[in-house]
């Protein structure tokens, strides 16, 4: 499918655009499609009930879309202009909802497709390296015994992950990192937080507390609104950006470690500073949605499994798949079981589980370190 | 550019020639014997040093012995050296030193005299290609993207391809012959044209000198010679400097021009190969019995192997 230019154009721009196939197009227009169509399911179910079309006239509610006032109170927390009932169901609860769906699914993605070839391991993901934990414990440790710092979640959040992270990349560390040592260490740190969260739920000694803490470490999307979007967009924006950057410096590591560093890479150091943009894109989606699991994992697998592993190819369809399947998995995380909501880490591992078993079924190559 | 023997004195690193003549060489090379210093004593030298190595002491982490402890070792500019010797004597370690892939325990390695450690790596990169034993397997990336990342050192972080980059891919991909499988993708293709797709990689890279760590091990014969005539074009049209470690001692003594023999870690003779291989060589290096021709050209017939000749 890469082969497929036409006789006679200039060979340079043929280069340049030889990444870009149509199936890498198609994908992307497709997964807008159901990100799209998932998005207009979100808003127009609820307890709050309207008929679709009403609610699809909120959506596009001139009134709203073309309101500078209405994109200030979104975007910079200003002060909210008057606005219909409707409107304000689908454009303060409903879409900033899916559009913090968007953000987590895309920089989940991203990040697991990072430490995927960072790491050269398929079994990689902000999860098995420790990320996840890390930042888990530390929100539980915000909510339990520092409420105080309850505010600054998302960061306590980012903070707990790359700390984990270090500790992970300094046990793996031994004249280098291997990718054999850095997941066996990743779960050595797992195991220890995931125990420390354990145990910290014997502190809590209010129950609201702890089902907070539970949604937190299932990943959950309840509640969120402008606020987290207004939260994450920036650091989402720059980690993807970053991301989309280092992809063929992620390809030339796939070469080898050898093969990387005699093509004159400095490759502990791209490796460390690529692990930093994984982190900064995974805290994004912790901090605002908490640890949705299986996702950072899969994602990357799907998208690799259509478009092959040219990571120029996978970034940019990680960039749209993971907002597609993070807002359907949304969906049915709200709206399944009718009156109670679920947690999306819920849906997602339930989903992803048995997938990525799948995946592993169908692909004999894959689970070799 | 043959430089008279008597002038070493005023020579300083990047011009020192690679034989141990009166001056720089011989005072560090106390295990010189006789029957070595005849071989390099003639007047068909090469050309000065694209690579010397001094007082070289390599080892790895988890030994405690230096795996390689060479006084003085010298890659010549513009031609090919193969680097021989027994499994275990120390052929690729020494070559991942004087790629700058293993820092010495002791000693120097440098390139047209500067130290190697103190390249930047990229800049080393572009100047020296190497090719690794084995190569981590990679599956679905088509030959051409294969051959394209050998710009890497080329290009900067955010730089998109030049003219320029193009130009050396098509090159590399001409004179490595594999424009029939390019929008191949690696893990389908057979041994043979694996290596050479990884061969292009290296020769996209566009350096003047070339190391090859056993490029034609595990190739059927068809592929070995298309791999070395790849690698003898090269230097001969572009001039470029290979060191090549090679397995088979016959193959190496027919291809290079230039042979450093490596016994337990030290090189033990090099030169032409018309000059350094004989029978005693073979002995004593490789501990095999051998016949050694030389008209009407060069020819090694391995007989067997002489029983533990100096078994550890």
């Amino acid at each position: 499918m890469a082969g497929s230019h036409s006789v006679g154009t200039d060979a340079a721009a043929r280069r340049q655009e030889g990444w870009l196939t149509g199936t890498l197009v198609l994908f992307c227009l497709a997964s807008t499609v159901v990100t799209i169509v998932a998005g207009l399911v979100q808003v127009s179910f609820g307890e709050y009930s309207m008929t679709i079309l009403e609610a699809w006239r909120a959506v596009a509610n001139p009134d709203v879309v073309l309101n500078a006032d209405a994109w200030n109170a979104f975007l910079f927390g200003g002060e909210l202009p008057e606005m219909d009932r409707n409107s304000i169901v689908v454009w303060n609860i409903r879409l900033p909802r899916v559009f913090v769906a968007i953000i987590a699914g895309a920089t989940l993605a991203v990040s697991g497709a990072i430490f995927q070839a960072v790491t050269r391991n398929e079994l990689a993901s902000p999860f098995v390296l420790g990320v996840s934990s890390g930042a888990g414990f530390a929100v539980l440790a915000t909510l339990v015994v520092f409420s105080g710092l309850a505010p600054f979640l998302p960061f306590v959040a980012a903070v707990g992950g790359t700390v984990a992270f270090l500790l992970v990349y300094g046990i793996a560390w031994k004249d280098g990192t291997s990718p054999v040592r850095l997941v066996l260490a990743g779960v050595i740190v797992n195991m220890v937080f995931q125990s420390l969260q354990q145990g910290l739920f014997f502190f809590a000694d209010d129950l609201g507390v702890v089902q907070t803490a539970i949604a937190w470490l299932t990943g959950s999307l309840t509640g969120t609104g402008w606020d987290e979007v207004r939260v994450a967009v920036l650091p989402a924006v720059l980690a993807i950006g970053l991301a989309l950057a280092g992809s063929r410096q992620l390809n030339v590591l796939l070469l080898g470690e050898r093969t990387a560093r005699s093509l004159g890479m400095r490759v502990e150091r791209v490796r460390f500073l690529l692990s930093a943009v994984a982190i900064l894109a995974a805290s994004v989606a912790i901090s605002v949605a908490g640890v949705v699991s299986f996702f950072g994992l899969v994602v990357p697998h799907i998208v690799r499994n259509t478009l092959g592993g040219d990571y120029r190819r996978l970034m940019v369809g990680c960039l749209f798949a993971g907002p597609a399947l993070m807002v359907t998995a949304d969906v049915g995380a709200r709206l399944a079981l009718g009156g109670t909501q679920l947690p999306v880490g819920v849906v997602t591992g339930l989903i992803g589980g048995p997938y990525f078993l799948y995946l592993m079924r169908k692909q004999r190559s894959m689970g070799e370190l | 550019m043959t430089q008279p023997s008597t002038n070493t004195g005023e020579t300083d690193a990047d011009v020192d020639p690679p034989t141990r003549r009166d001056g720089i060489g011989t005072d560090a090379n106390p295990e010189a014997d006789g029957e070595r210093a005849t071989a390099a004593e003639t007047d068909d030298r090469p050309r000065e040093s694209a690579l010397v190595a001094d007082d070289l002491e390599l080892e790895y982490p988890t030994s405690e012995q230096p795996v390689v402890d060479c006084t003085r070792l010298d890659v010549p500019e513009g031609e090919i050296t193969a680097l021989v010797g027994p499994n275990g004597s120390g052929k690729s370690t020494l070559l991942k030193a004087l790629s700058s892939q293993l820092e010495p325990a002791a000693g120097t390695a440098r390139l047209r005299g500067t130290d190697l450690q103190s390249f930047d790596p990229k800049e080393l990169a572009r100047e020296l290609g190497i090719l690794s034993q084995e190569n981590d397997p990679v599956g679905d990336i088509t030959v051409e993207d294969l051959v394209y990342h050998g710009r890497y050192p080329h290009r900067g972080f955010f730089d998109g391809l030049t003219a320029e980059d193009e130009e050396a891919v098509e090159r590399a991909i001409a004179l490595a012959g594999i424009d029939d499988i390019r929008d191949a993708e690696l893990g389908q293709l057979s041994g043979g044209q694996k290596q050479l797709a990884w061969i292009a990689m290296v020769l996209a890279q566009d350096t003047d000198i070339l190391l090859l760590d056993e490029p034609t091990t595990f190739l059927d014969l068809h592929h070995q010679f298309r791999v070395l005539e790849t690698i003898r074009e090269l230097n001969e049209r572009e001039d470029v400097t290979v060191a090549v470690v090679l397995h088979d001692i016959s193959q190496a003594a027919r291809f290079a021009d230039y042979l450093i023999a490596m016994c337990d870690g030290e090189p033990y003779d090099w030169g032409p190969p018309e000059e350094i291989v004989t029978e005693e060589l073979l002995a004593d290096v490789f501990e095999v019995e051998a016949r050694v021709q030389y008209e009407p050209e060069l020819q090694v017939l391995p007989k067997r192997s002489l029983s533990n000749a100096n078994e550890r």
